[in-house]
């Protein structure tokens, strides 16, 4: 399964429980990145977009196209790394923040005032087209993606953590804080919030709106962008059918944080992160059932405690 | 262009209802169960008008397919419950059957052990009510969800049901079960590989069947329920309907008819492998659904047959023919069609649910739900946004204090309960 | 037409109320309900008798619809205790509350609008059908003995409302005006048989001649149909003219109760109502 290649992708140090709490805060930050973007989405306009993981993957799929462009194979160093980084990581965001809202704009937008039933149907066939379109270009099976980070590392408490690692850390980190400015403290960030507490208010209040949910789309899809970049990255190889598994547990993770809240959404990256490399470390055959296990922690969750961890326990109505 | 085709069909309608036989006008033969039973008698001599049989094969295919629609639209078209699993259900009648006519389980051992086995006749009933009562298990602690999260566990269960008949050791194994043995019944024989008409009167008897009682459903007072929870669930629970229950009845029947669909199919095929049982079958069936006409018996029949049409025929045609044709080998040479299976049911979904939501064949309530006719004539603000199936229920009554609505905190600053005045 | 007349006992006789007039029908004691820390509802008691047409009246968000809620099922109360005929219907689904004899509207009208007048009022009888699936799916006798039950009364509801409503029984609900809309409602609710009715603004938005035709028609439903009703109005001079006892909420709480002369001149009540805008 493709997560215990991308787990054994992290390095291996002498006390494998440490190392794997490692991998799993390194994989938890990507999750987390991914999940905001559905807990986002869900915030502002009550919708699971089940495309999103094939967004993140289209960033992973032309992040490849541009790196095998350059025809790098080895990892870079100084300022070419720098640059190609920023480069990648400018690239990764705008694709997916453009597919993103691009997809909003014509298969969600006209379903507004559809039942519920109408923009979920649309979402599953959005992602059935990315990912076949995908699957076209690129082939059926994984594609590797060249080293282009340098695999230096140390060693702390017998877990081997590479630069990367850091690098996607603090990128994460930092693009989570950003995000949480602009919620808090700009004017495009409260009408964010607005909309999503109660859109009737908001509308009268002359927030715009479309705009604003065009807005939602475009960070949600730039965050997962950049996710992607790191990704690929990390797990040295990109394939079409990445969007509907990393999808799917970036998901759970946001549920399991309580969706529609950012912090949740972080929070649950992270934990889900880390489930999953104990799990598969620490479970005998946890490979091989590997999707029906998330499944099964995601209808749990829902089973049990619909809002999540850090959600508002709202009583279910029926 | 669009206008002469508008007159031509305006044109065929006068005649439909101008011209009369024995008293009554064209177009009220044409209708409803008249035009039924016009198909079921076309349906019942024409494998004899032919001299292929292969087309009896693909018809007894799309015969299981249509079971399976007609199931999957009592949960998605009259309860409005959008099931991604619904394979599942599937599985179970198949493995039911499977298990029960072979006579023996297999775990990934090796080891065999062996049950008393029973005719397929026998099983048929005991996979559809096996099939029901996971529906019943299944549905009971999830229903309550909202429809998002609805179609997500389902989505799981999809997955889960399938992999624990793979992978689960000691109780099934990854190894398929094969040459199962032919319900034969007396001097019906089933067994005859080149003969297929047994096959597909069975299957065209169950559909009839199917057909008949999904009909006598929906035009009842449990039909009438679905169509009011769909609506509004505050008033139809107020109203004495209890959501759970009505919501379970139509899972637990959609169930049923997936495990009589399943049990037929391992049947036809004698053979069964857990690969067979994934996603794809669910989403195919949806897609029927959509394709054909939620909620309509007729228009999930066409969608099955439609659907079972593009992907036996035409992918693989198109494909052929991109291929050879040299303007447009060279565009796409590279591209195999044959893999577009998913692009295609993407495109289908997209499309359909845009331009026309109601389906090939509408069912008159659902066009008009589906048009948001009905959505916005009561309590819709001025700028009338984000109509939710299920509005806040009656907390959003301006007289009130202290509701917290379900929109959750978005940055996680706190759900403050909104007191709205007047 | 002797199964009409068979049925007029059931419809209209014993099932519909019992026969002793007052005594205690619905009992409030201590209800309060939060959302969020913030109380909707505190320590309410309220005590209907048989019969009458009470009323609930108070500023906005004063609680009332918060209290029909917790009457109907629809919220759970934190605390307190509701007796209705004799038993407690506290922590009751709305199905339930339906089948113990309490029936109600909405204040924005909830129709089923792509449903037929009909069915709409059909659909307010779901429990007086087989629950079964056999009876259901193969349309057995005792099905079909309900159905052509139902149809029949339910066209004698929208009797009640005048030939009019009757004519429309096949309309989809989304085309009719607000007032026939209120009406199908108010049929939908009946055809039940309730022994309490909840009526939740329902002259709201109506403007004065088609409230004085509300007035009379549910006095009149109170006779024919032997009903209770509890009332949420806005417009005075509707409650004080049809109301047997009035309480007024505020802030959750109930600050006076009597009989409508003594409320008009309760000091307490002018002050809530001048605090903020009052309609009459």
């Amino acid at each position: 399964m493709l997560t215990l290649a991308t787990l054994l992708a992290g390095g291996q140090g002498s006390n494998i429980f440490v190392q794997q709490i490692e991998n799993g805060i390194t994989l938890g930050a990507v999750y987390a990145l991914v999940a905001l973007g559905y807990t986002l989405v869900y915030g502002i306009i009550e919708l699971i977009n089940f495309a999103h993981g094939d967004i993140f993957m289209w960033s992973t799929v032309v992040i490849l196209a541009v790196v095998q462009g350059f025809g790098f194979k080895s990892p870079l160093g100084g300022l070419a790394l720098v640059g190609l980084l920023l480069l990648l990581i400018v690239i990764g965001m705008v694709v997916s923040a453009t597919l993103n809202v691009t997809v909003e704009y014509f298969a969600y937008r006209p379903l507004r005032k559809a039942p519920r039933l109408a923009p979920l149907i649309a979402a599953i066939g959005v992602s059935f087209i990315l990912e076949t379109i995908a699957e076209l270009w690129r082939g059926s099976g994984p594609v590797a993606f060249p080293t282009i980070f340098p695999t230096n590392g140390f060693y702390i408490l017998g877990a081997r953590v590479n630069y990367l690692d850091i690098f996607i850390l603090v990128l994460a980190l930092a693009l989570m804080y950003a995000l949480n400015v602009f919620i808090q403290q700009t004017r495009m960030g409260r009408a964010m919030r607005a909309v999503a507490q109660d859109p009737e208010a908001a509308a009268l209040m002359g927030v715009n709106i479309n705009r604003t949910i065009s807005t939602t789309f475009l960070i949600g899809g730039a965050l997962a962008g950049a996710a992607g970049v790191i990704y690929s990255m990390y797990n040295g190889q990109v394939w079409f059918f990445t969007g509907f598994e990393l999808g799917l547990i970036a998901f759970t993770a946001a549920v399991l944080g309580g969706i529609g809240n950012t912090y949740g959404a972080v929070l649950g990256g992270f934990v889900i992160g880390l489930i999953e490399s104990l799990a598969i470390q620490y479970i005998p055959n946890g490979t091989t059932i590997g999707d029906a296990v998330v499944f099964a922690i995601l209808v749990l969750i829902l089973v049990l405690r619909p809002s999540g961890l850090l959600g508002q326990q709202v009583p279910n109505k029926v | 262009m669009l206008i002469q085709y508008r007159r031509s069909v305006d044109e065929i309608r006068q005649t439909l209802s101008t011209t009369n036989i024995a008293g009554r006008p064209l177009s009220w033969y044409l209708g409803g169960w008249r035009l039924g039973i016009f198909f079921l008698a076309l349906a019942l001599i024409f494998p004899w008008t032919l001299s292929d049989q292969t087309l009896v094969v693909d018809a007894i295919s799309i015969g299981i397919y249509v079971l399976l629609a007609l199931g999957l639209n009592i949960v998605v078209g009259y309860a409005g419950l959008l099931d991604l699993g619904y394979v599942a259900f599937f599985v179970i009648g198949a493995y039911t059957v499977a298990v029960g006519t072979s006579g023996f389980l297999q775990n990934s051992k090796g080891q065999t052990f062996t049950i008393p086995t029973a005719s397929f006749w026998v099983l048929l009933p005991i996979a559809a009510l096996a099939a029901g009562l996971f529906g019943v298990l299944l549905g009971a602690p999830t229903l309550r969800l909202r429809g998002d999260y609805l179609a997500i566990v389902t989505l799981g269960f999809g997955q889960i049901v399938p992999s624990i008949f793979a992978y689960v050791p000691y109780f099934f194994s990854n190894i398929g079960m094969s040459a199962l043995p032919p319900p034969d019944v007396g001097p019906i024989t089933f067994s005859d590989p080149l003969n297929n008409l047994p096959f597909y009167y069975l299957t065209l008897a169950l559909v009839v069947l199917v057909i008949l009682a999904v009909a006598a459903l929906r035009d009842s007072s449990l039909g009438r329920a679905w169509v009011a929870i769909r609506e509004d669930e505050t008033a139809a629970a107020a109203s004495g309907i209890n959501l759970v229950r009505t919501k379970l009845l139509a899972f637990g029947l959609g169930a049923v008819t997936g495990g009589i669909g399943g049990a037929l199919n391992a049947a036809y095929l004698k053979t069964i492998a857990p690969s067979d049982f994934n996603f794809d079958i669910s989403i195919t069936i949806l897609i029927m659904i959509v394709l054909g006409g939620i909620g309509s018996i007729p228009g999930v029949i066409l969608g099955a047959i439609v659907l079972r049409f593009i992907d036996v025929y035409l992918i693989g045609n198109v494909s052929n023919a991109v291929q050879t044709n040299p303007f447009t080998a060279h565009l796409l040479g590279g591209i195999d069609l044959n893999q577009s299976k998913y692009l295609i049911y993407g495109i289908i979904l997209v499309l359909m649910i845009l331009l026309r939501p109601q389906g090939l064949i509408p069912n008159t309530r659902r066009s008009r739900e589906l048009a948001g006719i009905g959505a916005s004539v009561e309590g819709a603000s001025a700028v009338g946004l984000l109509a939710r199936e299920e509005s806040e229920s009656v907390e959003t009554a301006a007289d009130d204090q202290g509701s917290t609505s379900e929109a959750s905190s978005f940055a996680g600053a706190g759900s403050d309960a909104q007191g709205r005045e007047g | 037409m002797a199964e009409r007349t068979a049925n007029d006992a059931v419809i209209n006789g014993a099932a519909a109320a019992p026969p002793t007039t007052g005594g205690t029908l619905l009992h409030l004691a201590g209800i309060s309900k939060a959302f969020g820390g913030l109380s909707a509802v505190d320590g309410i008691d309220l005590d209907i008798q048989q019969g009458q047409i009470y009323s609930i009246i108070g500023p906005n968000g004063a609680g009332k619809t918060t209290a029909f809620n917790l009457i109907t099922g629809v919220y759970k109360p934190d605390t307190g205790s509701m007796i209705f005929d004799g038993r407690s219907i506290a922590g009751l689904s709305p199905d339930r509350v339906l089948r113990r004899g309490i029936a109600r509207t909405f204040q924005n009208i909830r129709l089923f609008n792509n449903m037929t007048v009909l069915e709409n009022v059909l659909v307010g009888q779901h429990i007086r059908f087989p629950s079964d699936l056999f009876s259901i799916m193969l349309h057995l006798p005792n099905y079909r003995h309900a159905e052509r039950t139902a149809i029949a009364w339910a066209l004698e509801l929208l009797g009640f409302f005048g030939p009019e409503m009757v004519a429309r029984q096949n309309e989809y609900a989304a085309n009719l005006s607000y007032a026939e809309r209120r009406r199908v409602e108010i049929a939908r609710a009946l055809a039940s048989n309730p022994k309490l009715l909840l009526l939740d603004e329902p002259t709201a938005g109506m403007n004065d001649a088609e409230t004085a035709d509300a007035i009379t028609y549910i006095q009149q439903l109170r006779r024919d149909f032997h009903l209770t009703i509890l009332l949420i109005e806005h417009k005075l001079q509707v409650t004080m003219g049809i109301s047997d006892r009035i309480a007024v909420l505020d802030y959750g709480r109930k600050i006076a109760e009597g009989v409508p002369a003594e409320i008009q001149n309760n000091p307490q009540v002018i002050e809530a109502y001048l605090g903020r805008k009052a309609e009459v």
